[in-house]
């Protein structure tokens, strides 16, 4: 049976057609054999056969984790199901925009917020945010937990995205709290969206653009905890 | 975990394409209705976005008898309805949604709420002073430990726990009732004797099995070190009660100015209202406040109106670029 109805493929459809250049989705399961247990990796390979359907300019890869453990850790990957938005086509690029758990309820618009943004190749974030990522000099991991029921998530997603696009120092994770419970454990997550820069940093709630960044930047100045 | 994909109620601001306005007027009692009618009679395609008819000052009023032009007794909800209609005559277009955040710098403005993302030449702020006022002690500490105002978002963190709901509006319940579909009892707390929301919910919550009322109690504290533990209430006429629990859902309202959304993007009063000149500018360019948001000596529908329309007639002027307000009667 279809994840998504004739309405929801249609709006998708017209969504994607604005897709300037090619993306590819990039995604990690688990093994034919189911060597690694995974809760959705099963639905989120079937719902993204299903938007990769529906434009041209979007493929999908399918890797397994144990399998092609090389290739997910070059893209540090390390937990699954896991889907990396990539540009695609003459030169491809890792952005280091990440989606941990399948991308349902309010979390779907973000993926596809996420492939029309990678094939703008364009953030589109403030100038004074342009400036102050032109001084990072190290890398930063964000992490931003979420719930797919949860109304506030997306944006706070989209701005860590943004920033992962913008930005070849930054890496952006959404994690799906529920499927995650040992990060969700692990980070003291009660309430999403929350948004971990660098292990060190904890932001509640969406917060506004140059919140995070002021927060990043402070981020900067802090030891990245091992990853 | 029920699985669902929809772009319906996403953020999709540029997906939907007819998400951007002139005017975004936030708030829609009788000084948001107003600056949207006098919005979109200057041709400015403008939109209201506004959490419930009865969420406001005048639409909960049961009876305004002083509103002129409307002689006799009039519901508050009816007088903001008619209010609406007429505004909505001229072209502006009205959405129900909460608006969580905005981004008011730079010239287009960005209006985020929980159903679709806007954007917006000027804005108008008009939400009016049912807020929330002094937070109870423990409540910012253990904001995100426990402490929530979202329980459709964190419900999934309390599977099996025992939770707290305060408040006794729709919102409350509805949130009470999700609530229920995860922890293992629910203590619905009801600053009034009585819940105030609709009929068909408060019989739910009275009727559901994982439902503990605890009416005409007042929230004095949450408990906890690292996490929410307990709350403490005040039943009227009893001694005060720990209750045990692991989370924390608030929605009470009071008498505040509702700036939360703006996240400190503007200045405030020492009473947290918004502050503006004598054409109803804020500090930002573009972004306007006008009714019971603002430090009015007179709080009163028409003089809320009547600052909804002056607001929408300088904003006119500027979006236009002109030096002089336009007459609204020259029409
Ligand atoms: C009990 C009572 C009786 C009154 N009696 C009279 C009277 O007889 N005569 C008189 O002239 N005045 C009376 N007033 C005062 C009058 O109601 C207010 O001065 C007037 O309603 C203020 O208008 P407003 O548009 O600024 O705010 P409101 O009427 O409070 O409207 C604010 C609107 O903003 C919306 N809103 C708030 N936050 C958000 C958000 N985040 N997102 C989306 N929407 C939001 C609300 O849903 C609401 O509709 C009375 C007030 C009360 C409380």
């Amino acid at each position: 049976m279809a994840l998504l109805n004739a309405t929801i493929q249609q709006q998708v459809r017209e969504a994607l057609a604005g897709m300037e250049r090619p993306v590819k989705l990039l995604m990690f399961t688990q093994g034919a054999n189911g060597v690694v247990e995974c809760a959705f990796c099963a639905e989120t390979r079937a719902l993204l056969e299903e938007v990769a359907a529906l434009s041209d300019k979007l493929a999908l890869e399918v890797r397994d984790f144990v399998a092609d453990a090389p290739l997910a850790e070059l893209h540090r990957i390390d937990k699954i199901p896991a889907v990396a938005v990539l540009g695609d086509g003459p030169q491809p690029k890792d952005y280091g925009i990440r989606l941990y758990g399948i991308p349902s309820g309010y979390e779907f618009g973000t993926l596809i917020e996420d492939i029309l943004m990678v094939s703008r190749g364009e953030a589109e974030l403030q100038p004074q945010t342009m400036d102050a990522l032109k001084r990072l000099d190290a890398p930063v991991h964000i992490q931003v937990f979420v719930t797919p029921t949860c109304p506030y998530c997306p944006r706070a997603v989209l701005l860590a995205h943004k920033l992962a696009l913008a930005s070849d120092w930054i890496t952006a994770d959404m994690v799906e709290a529920t499927e995650f419970p040992h990060l969700a454990n692990k980070y003291e997550v009660y309430g999403v969206p929350r948004t971990v820069i660098n292990e060190t940093i904890h932001i509640e709630g969406a917060v506004p653009e140059a919140t995070l960044v002021a927060q990043l930047m402070a981020a900067r100045d802090k030891p990245m905890a091992q990853r | 975990m029920d699985l669902e994909f929809a772009l319906e109620a996403q953020d999709r601001q540029d997906v939907g394409g007819d998400r951007q306005y002139d005017v975004v007027v936030i708030g829609g009692g009788p000084a948001g209705a107003t600056a949207a009618l006098y919005a979109a009679r200057a041709n400015l395609k403008t939109l209201v976005i506004d959490k419930g008819l009865t969420a406001g000052a005048l639409g909960l009023t049961a009876k305004i008898a002083n509103y002129p032009g409307v002689p006799g007794e009039i519901s508050g909800a009816e007088l903001v309805a008619r209010m609406r209609r007429q505004a909505e005559s001229f072209g502006a277009t009205f959405v129900q949604a909460k608006v969580q955040a905005v981004d008011l710098e730079g010239e287009v403005k960005t209006i985020y709420t929980n159903e679709a993302t806007y954007t917006a030449r000027a804005v108008v702020i008009a939400t009016g002073a049912m807020g929330r006022g002094q937070r109870v002690p423990g409540e910012d500490r253990l904001l995100g430990r426990g402490v929530s105002y979202c329980a459709t978002c964190d419900a999934a963190f309390f599977q099996g726990q025992e939770v707290a709901v305060v408040g006794n509006d729709d919102e409350a319940v509805e949130e009470a009732l999700f609530l229920t579909k995860f922890a293992r009892r629910v203590h619905f707390v009801s600053p009034t004797p009585d819940v105030k929301a609709s009929q068909h919910l408060r019989e739910a919550l009275a009727q559901h099995p994982a439902v503990v009322l605890h009416a005409g109690a007042a929230l004095r504290e949450v408990l906890g070190r690292d996490r929410v533990e307990a709350i403490r209430i005040a039943p009227r006429g009893q001694p005060e009660q720990v209750v045990p629990v692991s989370g924390a859902f608030i929605y009470l309202q009071g008498n505040k100015p509702i700036t939360d959304f703006l996240q400190g993007q503007l200045p405030t009063s020492e009473t947290g209202c918004l502050v503006v000149d004598r054409e109803f500018r804020t500090a930002l360019p573009g972004v306007f406040a006008v009714g019971d948001v603002l430090c009015n000596h007179v709080k009163q529908a028409v003089v809320a109106a009547a600052e909804g329309a002056i607001a929408a007639m300088v904003a006119e002027k500027e979006l236009r670029g002109r030096k002089q307000l336009a007459v609204d009667w020259a029409k």
